[in-house]
């Protein structure tokens, strides 16, 4: 089966005054139909630019695709033309952003936002794309749409900005949702909503999607299939539940450790990863976790390693590869996950 | 326990939200501002002056009375007459025309090739901006007056001339509206670099926004990111710009024709009437005559700057 995204080798840098910033370093990864992939890193490890990367909207200048492929659904979009890049986004990958404040127009009614990419993806008339937006929003678990319809972005809560930028997302039918952190804005709560109601669409539309986020809780709850990144690259990849159980990269075991745990005591400090990302400006020689890293061996300064695979679909990039499901409790990964099925 | 949720659940409010519309709340917070009404009601009056101005001046303001020059005011003419015996009163009231057709004409025009300029220097950025940016600041370098004069007294001659060499313009130019024509060129071409700039730097900060980028994503094509959703957001500025222009472009026509290169006799300007009137200042003493046509003009530049201000505070999003 040949999957309908499959990203191999992309590099995205920023060449900016202060100098090259080496955001994205050559990552590759696929995201089967249907399948939800989870893409986890701390902020500044390069997973908002590969989404950007993924649709050709890195601001340029002063950012640039240097290398590789993006191919969906067979087709190389470095080299599609800008009108056809147009025509892909929010049509056939759709995106769901961060901030659901800031994403939308405030001086533009949520209707005319909802059903600007029907109208030009779809070519509606305004009376179909009202009755789709209706329908959307209804879907998407907001009362009183017709109300809403007329809204401006500043009299919904944030819950319900989200909610509606989840409808715009799929009012074109994608293949590929991105969801670019789309709960760290929102209160845990309404996260968990959220959370619910795309794994709901997910069941009733079968669209791919690619989540973008921080929370190893949300992913967790979602992905059948885990990117780590750090410092622009794939550290360490697998199904959900080998992985969580058997990290093999020294950064996802960090990553794991630094969750704050109820069946730990209060006094128990929190295992924070020491230290801060690297500067990707002047990027390191060898494996760029290493000044962090507890396992480092000397080939670590001099070497960057490779994806090794270390189990069934799981590859980590380190050359010690430590087994660090033992320093976390069995017992600890069941409160990792946000028991929302069926809720 | 049962009960106490279900009667919880039954408070929670099931009518649909009440939304305002913007306009409503826009003009609820507008009406506040006394000043600002009344110079909305000022303006109201001289548009309705100016338009209706041949039913409501007692005489034309070309019609002279010879037998009556130089009089002072009486019942047959309220503020007196000229050196050739022209209403006064009645050259003040089609001096309204003559005013509310350069001043939103010019402002209008200035308005367009300011926006389609900006718009354009701050959306695509590079040799565009440079290019429209530098002709701008060598706009900006000249006083604008002066540089309206220029324009005026250089191209009013050759441009009648021209008309006149056309046989259909002729009547057009007979009427007297065809030094209109230069003023509101002149004008325009001397306001549009102000309103580019405010539309170029909203722009440059808009772009940035995360909203711009959520509707690339959409898919949403360049011109229609410029058109629906760029330009809205900058109509703050560009309105109230429009209204303080609008009493700028008021005094400025009065300047040039009181310098005599605006609109010429016999077509009513104020600016012309204070420097045909101003040897009445002393010797016969007369200076209503001056100071009318000064007052009035001074009266509805105020007008629209309350009109901006008010405007500036109920668009302004910060104040909400």
């Amino acid at each position: 089966m040949t999957p309908l995204l499959d990203v191999r080798d992309l590099e995205t840098r920023f060449f900016t005054r202060a100098g090259t910033v080496h955001a994205v370093n050559g990552i590759s990864f696929s995201v089967n139909e249907g399948e939800t992939v989870g893409m986890v890193g701390e902020s500044g490890s390069g997973k908002s630019v590969t989404a950007l990367s993924l649709l050709r909207l890195i601001p340029s200048p002063p950012g640039r695709i240097t290398k590789g492929e993006i191919l969906f659904g067979g087709r190389d979009l470095r080299n599609v033309d800008l009108g056809a890049m147009r025509a892909i986004r929010g049509h056939e990958i759709a995106m769901v952003f961060q901030d659901p404040m800031s994403a939308f127009n405030p001086i533009l009614t949520i209707e005319r936002q909802l059903t600007e990419g029907m109208r030009v993806h779809l070519g509606m008339s305004a009376q179909q794309a009202r009755k789709r937006a209706l329908d959307l929003l209804d879907m998407v678990g907001i009362a009183h749409p017709e109300a809403q319809l007329c809204s401006y972005p500043h009299q919904l809560s944030g819950g319900m900005r989200q909610r509606v930028m989840i409808a715009m997302a799929l009012s074109c039918s994608p293949k590929l949702l991105i969801a670019d952190e789309p709960t760290t804005a929102l209160d845990v709560t309404i996260q968990a909503q959220i959370v619910d109601l795309i794994q709901r669409l997910k069941r009733e539309l079968g669209m791919a999607i690619l989540w973008i986020t921080h929370d190893l809780g949300v992913t967790a709850a979602l992905a059948d299939r885990l990117l780590v990144m750090y410092a622009g690259q794939i550290v360490e990849e697998g199904p959900l539940r080998p992985l969580y159980a058997d990290p093999r990269h020294p950064y996802t075991i960090g990553l794991l450790q630094s969750i704050p745990r109820l069946d730990r005591g209060r006094q128990d400090k929190l295992n924070p990863i020491e230290g801060a990302p690297p500067d990707l400006v002047t990027y390191p020689v060898g494996c760029p976790f290493t000044p962090r890293c507890p396992f480092a061996i000397p080939q670590c300064h001099t070497e960057d390693p490779p994806l090794m695979e270390v189990g069934m679909g799981q590859a980590a990039a380190c050359w010690v590869r430590p087994h660090g499901g033992e320093l976390l409790r069995p017992q600890s990964i069941q409160t990792v996950e946000i028991p929302s099925q069926g809720s | 326990m049962a009960e106490i949720v279900a009667s919880t659940r039954s408070a929670i409010p099931q009518e649909p939200p009440r939304r305002y519309s913007p306009m409503a709340e826009f003009w609820q917070r507008f009406s506040q501002n006394v000043l600002a009404v009344l110079g909305l009601l000022i303006i109201i009056a001289f548009l309705f002056v100016g338009l209706f101005a041949p039913w409501l001046a007692p005489y034309s303001h070309t019609d002279q009375d010879l037998a009556n020059t130089e009089a002072s005011p009486s019942l047959a003419h309220p503020l007196g007459t000229d050196r050739v015996g022209r209403d006064q009163f009645s050259r003040l009231i089609w001096g309204a025309r003559t005013a509310l057709i350069v001043a939103p004409t010019s402002v209008i025009i200035g308005l367009t090739l300011g926006l389609l300029l900006g718009s354009a220097a701050g959306y695509f950025g590079g040799w565009v901006d440079t290019i429209i940016m530098r002709i701008s600041d060598v706009l900006f370098a000249f006083p604008g007056l002066l540089f309206a004069m220029l324009i005026a007294s250089t191209l009013q001659p050759r441009i009648e001339s021209w008309l006149l060499s056309i046989e259909a313009a002729k009547p057009f130019v007979r009427s007297g509206y065809a030094e209109f024509f230069v003023v509101i060129a002149a004008l325009s071409l001397v306001g549009w670099p102000g309103i580019a700039r405010i539309i170029r730097g909203q722009i440059l900060t808009l772009r940035e926004q995360p909203f711009i980028e959520a509707a690339q994503a959409v898919g949403v094509p360049s011109w229609r990111i410029l058109t629906h959703h760029l330009l809205p957001n900058a109509l703050t500025p560009i309105i109230v710009s429009l209204s303080m222009g609008m009493g700028g472009a008021i005094l400025a026509e009065s300047t040039l024709s009181f310098y005599g290169i605006g609109i010429q006799p016999p077509t009513a300007s104020w600016g012309a009437m204070i420097i045909n009137n101003f040897q009445f200042w002393r010797t016969p003493s007369a200076p209503w005559m001056v100071w009318a046509p000064g007052l009035t003009v001074g009266v509805l530049v105020f007008a629209f700057n309350f009109v901006g201000d008010g405007l500036n505070e109920a668009l302004n999003p910060r104040r909400s």
